[in-house]
């Protein structure tokens, strides 16, 4: 059974990954968060003990953490974690700059752990399912893709620039941009974005327009606003994928698998989602990964292209021209 | 009663014949198109006088209204000879393949005190109509990022028609021929365009009769909007919308907006051939006819105005020169 230890659950997605976790019967057996009612609420829900200081966890006998801080401290609980030895899966974005990405891409390779970064979309049937039929040439030569993944605003530290490192174009673009790189097997070399606030009063973005260029002349759009209205949109947002293709095209929802709910107390319609839980597929991988001692399936470096999208859109935006990756 | 001759019995001319005979105020009374057979086929089935000498009709004393149904790169030269006739004009979008030509037209429609008119005929799709009212009565407040889609098979016509537009130095491919639609829609919301970015397939695959664009469009407003133009899609047209703003979203897609969907049992097979007819009282054609039809009763600028027509070209110009250069263009 492997033990593991939760390094904050600051980011939403960690309980989901947590309890993914215990399904498959890993033992969380150590909560760190520097919130202490959440870091209790979490170890109480886990069966696990709390540590108010992270150190203190990483000396006890587990083998891998799950990195769910605020963006801006992943670098720093990864790389401690690497340095006591534990296997790393780090909630995205993996970084808020390209130094702190690169910087936990060494300390795991120096420390011999893995580096896993949290991708889940990869695990959604639909996409297996796209990126085999991409392989198998169904659509002839694949020449452009239209991507987006919408959002609601969703407040807390996430518009806090020092904790969060951006707004909705660091939060949606890496998860489309990685979905594109994977499916494809190939790399973007240019990045053009718009950039703006205009949805919601505050200090960061919550809307965009990115263009990419990859290798081999394919282009890309991404659209990763929090424009889906807080309190009326039936759902989340979204993960949709348009492939154009020599001999024709195709639509890729990943969380298409919804009924429409209308309920006389809620006054909206709601969607759930009843299609699979792709979390269960990322986390599976991961301890997969270190029971059988292979590399990582979503690499540091995955996390760090994608990463790289997101750092060449605000540059792009802010000198108005596209911007070329990777950095020098 | 304003009578009307058309000049061109292909696609788009036989659209605007039948719905000629339903605007107010107007008779349809003749076509012209070089191919004989064109026009005496397309005249026939409405009993109307044909003609294969399409200068005719400019000489022709009692025709009031010439429509340009031609492929793009005539439209400046027939444009010209109704001006210096004197006749009204109504011209296929878009307005003509380049800015230099485009300016001429309106230019001498303007001397000549014609009307002219340029068929951005996604003005009068009522979805178009009631989206732009919504945001105008506020219901989705300040308006953050706009969406639209406008896919297609390759226009394939007649041969003629798929030979122009598989040209790119004829047809401006998807991004001059398509979404020029959008882009003057666009512009009718939300004002003038700042700058453009795109890319398109243009200048690799419309030989092979694929075309696809993205085009990002940041307007003076502030507004992002991002317009999809697809020649790569086998099947109908499938036009989509949506418009995200600080109080609300509007979101249309044609496909889930059908009044009636056939489905008819093939002999022999379980597949079905699908059919999905428009019902609508009066057709987007018809309105945007009689609008043209009543400018000149009434003496007044129709809409889209000319100037309108030329803004919504030079849009669509910037991000053919974006897709071609992979720059940023900025409009003057």
């Amino acid at each position: 059974m492997i033990k593991i230890g939760i390094l904050s659950f600051a980011h939403m997605h960690v309980w989901s990954y947590a309890t993914c976790l215990k399904k498959l019967g890993a033992q969380i057996t150590g909560v760190y968060d520097d919130d202490k009612m959440r870091g209790k609420k979490g170890a109480g829900q886990f069966e696990a003990k709390y540590f108010a200081d992270y150190k203190k966890l990483l000396s006890t006998d587990i083998q891998a953490v799950v990195v769910g801080s605020e963006n801006s401290r992943h670098k720093e609980l990864t790389v401690a974690a690497a340095r006591a030895g534990k296997h790393v899966l780090c909630e995205k974005p993996m970084a808020t700059s390209i130094e702190d990405a690169r910087e936990m891409i060494r300390a795991c390779e120096e420390n011999n752990v893995k580096l896993q970064i949290a991708f889940p979309c990869r695990y959604s049937p639909a996409a297996r399912c796209v990126k085999q039929m991409l392989a198998d040439n169904k659509l002839g030569k694949i020449l452009a893709i239209k991507g987006t993944n919408h959002g609601r605003m969703p407040g807390g530290w996430f518009v806090e620039k020092g904790k969060s490192g951006g707004g909705a174009v660091i939060d949606h673009t890496v998860h489309v941009t990685d979905l594109m790189r994977w499916m494809l097997g190939k790399e973007v070399k240019r990045v053009y974005a718009e950039i703006d606030t205009r949805f919601h009063k505050l200090k960061i973005d919550d809307c965009a327009m990115i263009t990419m260029d990859f290798d081999g002349g394919i282009f890309a759009t991404l659209d990763p606003s929090w424009s889906r209205p807080n309190k009326s949109y039936p759902f989340w947002g979204d993960v949709t994928m348009k492939f154009i293709g020599t001999n024709g095209t195709l639509d890729l929802d990943l969380f298409n698998q919804k009924t429409t709910l209308y309920n006389e107390e809620q006054l909206k319609a709601a969607w759930t989602y009843w299609g699979d839980n792709i979390d269960f597929g990322l986390v599976k991988s991961f301890l997969d990964s270190i029971t059988d001692n292979t590399p990582s399936p979503v690499s540091g470096y995955d996390g760090l292209k994608a990463l790289e999208v997101a750092v060449a859109a605000y540059r792009s935006a802010k000198i108005k021209k596209p911007v070329e990756v990777p950095f020098k | 009663m304003l009578k009307v001759g058309m000049i061109g019995a292909g696609c788009i001319g036989s659209l605007h014949s039948a719905n000629w005979q339903a605007v107010k105020g107007v008779k349809l009374a003749t076509i012209a198109d070089i191919n004989s057979d064109k026009a005496r086929t397309l005249a026939g089935k409405l009993g109307l006088r044909w003609t294969d000498d399409v200068n005719s009709v400019f000489r022709d004393k009692s025709i009031d209204i010439v429509d340009i149904c031609l492929p793009t790169v005539f439209h400046k030269e027939y444009v010209l000879k109704a001006a210096k006739n004197k006749k009204h004009v109504f011209c296929e979008k878009p307005i003509a393949r380049n800015m230099a030509d485009a300016r001429a037209m309106v230019d001498a429609c303007k001397k000549a005190d014609i009307k002219f008119m340029v068929g951005h005929v996604v003005r009068f799709f009522r979805e178009f109509i009631k989206i732009k009212e919504q945001i105008e009565s506020g219901a989705v407040g300040k308006v953050g990022v706009v969406r639209t889609s406008r896919c297609v098979g390759f226009p394939r016509f007649s041969p003629e028609s798929t030979a122009w537009y598989s040209d790119f130095e004829k047809s401006g491919g998807v991004v001059l021929d398509l979404l020029a639609h959008d882009f003057d829609w666009l512009r009718w919301c939300f004002g003038e365009v700042e700058r453009v970015y795109g890319r398109g397939l243009a200048h690799k695959a419309l030989k092979e009769h694929i075309d696809y664009a993205l085009v990002t469009l940041r307007f003076k407003s502030g507004v992002i909007a991002h317009a999809e133009g697809s020649w790569a899609e086998p099947g109908g047209l499938k036009t989509a919308v949506e418009v995200a703003g600080d109080k609300g979203l509007i979101d249309f897609k044609s496909d889930g907006a059908k009044p009636i969907h056939v489905s008819i049992k093939q002999i022999g097979s379980e597949s079905a051939a699908v059919e999905t007819p428009a019902a609508a009282l009066t057709s987007h054609f018809t309105l945007e006819l009689q609008e043209f039809a009543d400018s000149i009763i009434e003496n007044r600028l129709p809409t889209p105005s000319p100037e309108d027509s030329m803004k919504s070209l030079q849009v669509a110009l910037a991000a053919l020169e974006s897709v071609k250069t992979g720059k940023v263009v900025r409009l003057r």
